[in-house]
């Protein structure tokens, strides 16, 4: 497989025409992309004799061996797929083969057989991670639109700002709209620079621990853990992509709109010939852009309302969706559902949330200035309810001069 | 292969599960995480918590704002075990004196 030395595993992988990756863990339906934000299990791999690592957050080096998993005997052509055929109408677990005892033992060893996510890694780490202590006025957590502009406007205050950004170049949503692209994204991160914000990049906020000297969030980075301290925390993760419920949505090839758009303002890469667009009435004017991206990039676009999708078809590819005006033929489907709230950090720290679903999901509740209804911690863009990038780098912006006046 | 509506694409639980644990009596988010596994797999909700919840709302026909999120514990997301080995407040066990247990 070739690739640019920056690139993904998963970017340069779809470039080489790498479908099928691994299969599901309990009917063994195939699975591939879906988000390309590190967020979902869709591109779990195997990479340098290490399990369960995400292709779209690993960076190409060479000679690496990428390889699938949970799949007998690959990924492409999987035996247990038969699962998905014997269980058609679904599989309880709860009450699989629990008349007899016998049947029952027996049923769970073959059960752990095929389930499982991997297999252990091929030796122990040549080193362990330093511990890093962190101290600071502000910590941001998302690189996205909105956490870069509210970074800047605390550093531009005067105060010292460390800003977390889990994928391998911060920027966020900015990188996969074709109204904003790599030029906003990098202009964003400049002035973040400029101001002397200190960016943690591929750096994962896993945890919020409240015991610990008074508060401490726990940052993991590919050979570091960050124990952060702050006087103000600022959650801007954004909004995570998610499907849309229509059948067989979760067949290779549906999705995420946001994937589609950030493979070919990120990275190139014109993801089909011919996309069918499934889309919900709140994100029309993001899959219009997108529509009109893919066009001026010659791939053919068909439109089409969550309320007309029937269902997807193809075998280990989606091949076309049937609607209620008839069949599309397409080789790739983009889901343009309204992003969900990344509020499980702020929910960690006290934050209360609600689920709003025509904004996204469980968003966190803020005030006119961007308080959360805990003491200390503030949020601002996606997370705070679907706003897209523009208006979440107004948010940002506004947003983290409240905090700066306020520490 | 068989017709789903896939909500939780880690776990495989589709809406047709969903239904079902609902019929069952399962009808708040915590049970049915722990009747159907959604939001247990490597995205740990990221994906399917919201579209789930969603639903839920529809067909137990309660309000959304009335509907909480189920607990967010750590870590948030999958974090290779290396990355706390050395943390202040690791457990560490030696392997002459036998396992102590975990405090």
């Amino acid at each position: 497989m070739r690739a640019y030395g920056d690139e993904s595993v998963a970017a340069a992988a779809i470039a080489s025409g790498a479908r099928v990756l691994s299969r599901s863990l309990k009917y063994h339906r195939p699975r591939t992309f879906f988000c390309l934000e590190g967020h979902c299990s869709g591109c779990l791999v195997r990479l340098g004799g290490v399990p369960n690592l995400r292709a779209c957050q690993s960076p190409c080096t060479a000679g690496a061996e990428v390889e699938g998993q949970n799949a007998f005997p690959s990924a492409e052509v999987d035996l247990l797929g038969a699962v998905d055929f014997l269980f058609s109408r679904g599989l309880d677990h709860h009450t699989l083969m629990t008349g007899s005892s016998v049947l029952n033992r027996l049923a769970n060893k073959v059960v752990r057989q095929l389930s499982g996510l991997g297999k252990l890694p091929a030796k122990a780490a040549d080193r362990l991670p330093d511990v890093i202590s962190e101290d600071i006025d502000v910590c941001v957590i998302g690189g996205g639109p909105s956490g870069l502009a509210a970074a800047a406007a605390c550093a531009r205050a005067g105060k010292s700002v460390l800003l977390v950004d889990d994928q391998l170049r911060p920027g966020g949503s900015l990188r996969a709209d074709p109204r904003q692209g790599r030029v906003a994204a990098d202009a964003a991160i400049a002035s973040c620079n400029s101001a002397g914000v200190r960016v943690l990049d591929r750096a994962t906020a896993i945890g919020f621990f409240p015991e610990d000297d008074g508060g401490v969030l726990a940052v993991a980075a590919p050979e570091q853990l960050h124990r952060v301290k702050a006087r103000a925390w600022i959650w801007a993760t954004g909004g995570y992509p998610v499907n849309l419920p229509f059948a067989d949505n979760d067949r290779p090839g549906v999705i995420a709109a946001r994937a589609v758009g950030r493979l070919l303002v990120d990275h190139g890469i014109v993801g089909g010939d011919k996309v069918c667009v499934v889309e919900v009435p709140e994100m029309i004017d993001d899959a219009e852009a997108l529509a009109q991206a893919l066009a001026a990039a010659g791939t053919d676009v068909v439109r089409v309302a969550l309320s007309a999708a029937l269902g997807a078809r193809g075998r280990s590819w989606v091949t076309a969706v049937d609607t209620t005006h008839g069949r599309v033929d397409c080789d790739l489907v983009a889901v343009a559902a309204i992003p969900s709230p990344a509020s499980e950090g702020p929910r960690q720290q006290g934050c209360k949330v609600v689920l709003d679903p025509a904004r996204g999901g469980f968003r966190v509740v803020v005030d006119e200035h961007g308080r959360t209804s805990t003491e200390g911690v503030w949020a601002c863009g996606d997370v705070t309810g679907y706003l897209g990038p523009a208006r979440s780098a107004e948010d940002g912006a506004r947003v983290g001069a409240n905090v700066a006046g306020s520490v | 292969m068989a017709r789903k509506i896939v909500l939780c694409r880690c776990e495989d639980v589709t809406l047709a599960d969903l239904e079902h644990c609902v019929s069952r009596g399962y009808a708040d988010i915590e049970e049915v995480k722990r009747y159907t596994g959604f939001g247990t797999g490597p995205c740990q909700g990221k994906e399917c918590l919201a579209p789930m919840a969603a639903q839920l709302a529809r067909l137990t026909h309660v309000a959304p704002e009335q509907i909480r999120p189920f607990t967010s514990r750590p870590p948030l997301a999958p974090t290779p075990i290396k990355i706390l080995a050395q943390a202040p407040d690791a457990h560490r066990f030696d392997d002459d004196e036998g396992r102590d247990p975990p405090t």
